[in-house]
């Protein structure tokens, strides 16, 4: 879902970009720079899940893990994400580079969502609930994220039915991919390296 | 009356119904679309601009099942092909064109005919190695100011 350069109108690439150094902003005044090894951990999963590719029908996507990232980044996930997408942009040329704002802006957004709303109960579930939760906000990532895409090119002139249609249909098997991988990750870690979901905030 | 249905059929393809074909002597371009992990733009939306008009397009239509599109440019000049998909996907690939040198340089050899990204391997590792060293110069910067 790497939006090239030359698709969006000015107007949403003035916004993108807006969200996407504000949000950016937040997400580094939050972070805790002792902190900073989790957060290249998660940027670095989230740069290399672009290159596994998932062929759906005639539509070529990938897994984005943005929720993962969300759900152990909270805010930084916004910066994280920043720089793993312009680091995707100069090395594999996903999305352009003054689309790279819009880009940010559709994972970063979700990201921090999922990570206000699934983040907080912390151990107070049984793992199975836990697992239930991540799979629920893994699909929700990849979901919002087509979503926001689709009203952005909508917006942009590129007939927004007819691509929400597009986008949504061949990211739901994606979502339900995402889900799975998200939950497994977020028990594996739960029980290996509890460290790495305990956020990156200052205290 | 006869003299006058006979200066119609004539006069050519706007008054004639029937149509007919001749193989083009003018040779046709074609060029291959491809994601960035190689898979064809099948089936995606196709356009091409002559050097006279940006604005309206010479051909339109939409890349075969691999990716492919071709087209039939009829005068020199700075030619324009641009593909995009319905999921935000857009390429422009710019087509300097000479018709009269002969066949050899009916396409310049200088032409970035193939824009496709570095070994996937060396980006990953690249970009992982970047990502890893922001986070160590990070702590550096820490320990030093502590």
């Amino acid at each position: 879902m790497h939006v090239s350069d030359g698709v969006l109108s000015p107007q949403i690439l003035a916004a993108g970009w807006a969200v996407t150094v504000a949000g950016s902003a937040i997400g580094l005044k939050k972070l805790n720079p002792d902190r900073v090894v989790p957060v290249a951990v998660f940027s670095s999963t989230f740069f290399l899940a672009s290159l596994v590719h998932i062929t759906i029908g005639p539509s070529s996507t990938h897994l984005t893990l943005a929720a993962l990232t969300g759900l152990a980044l909270g805010w930084s996930a916004f910066p994280a994400l920043l720089v793993a997408l312009f680091l995707q942009s100069i090395f594999f040329q996903f999305g352009g580079l003054a689309a790279l704002g819009p880009n940010c802006m559709n994972v970063a957004v979700p990201a921090v969502l999922i990570g206000l709303c699934f983040r907080r109960a912390k151990g107070e579930y049984s793992p199975l609930r836990y697992s239930v939760r991540a799979f629920i906000a893994g699909a929700l990532g990849v979901l919002l994220t087509s979503l926001m895409v689709s009203v952005e090119l909508g917006l942009s002139d590129y007939g927004l039915v007819k691509t929400a249609k597009i986008l949504f249909l061949t990211h739901l098997p994606v979502a339900v991919i995402e889900g799975i991988i998200t939950a497994v990750v977020v028990d594996f870690l739960r029980r290996v390296a509890p460290d790495l979901l305990m956020g990156v905030e200052k205290v | 009356m006869f003299f006058s249905v006979f200066m119609a059929a004539m006069t050519g393809s706007a008054f004639a119904h029937g149509v007919g074909y001749s193989l083009s002597e003018l040779p046709a371009l074609s060029l291959e679309f491809t994601y960035s992990d190689g898979a064809p733009m099948a089936y995606a939306e196709a356009k091409v601009y002559s050097p006279t008009d940006e604005k309206i397009a010479f051909q339109s239509g939409r890349t075969d099942e691999k990716g492919r599109f071709a087209f039939t440019p009829d005068s020199d000049g700075d030619w324009k092909v641009v593909v995009a998909d319905d999921e935000g996907h857009k390429v422009q690939v710019p087509v300097p064109y000479t018709l009269s040198g002969g066949e050899d340089s009916a396409l310049s050899p200088t032409v970035p005919l193939s824009s496709r990204p570095a070994g996937k391997f060396v980006g990953s590792v690249a970009g992982v190695s970047v990502l890893f060293n922001i986070a160590a110069a990070t702590l550096l910067y820490r320990r030093k100011r502590a």
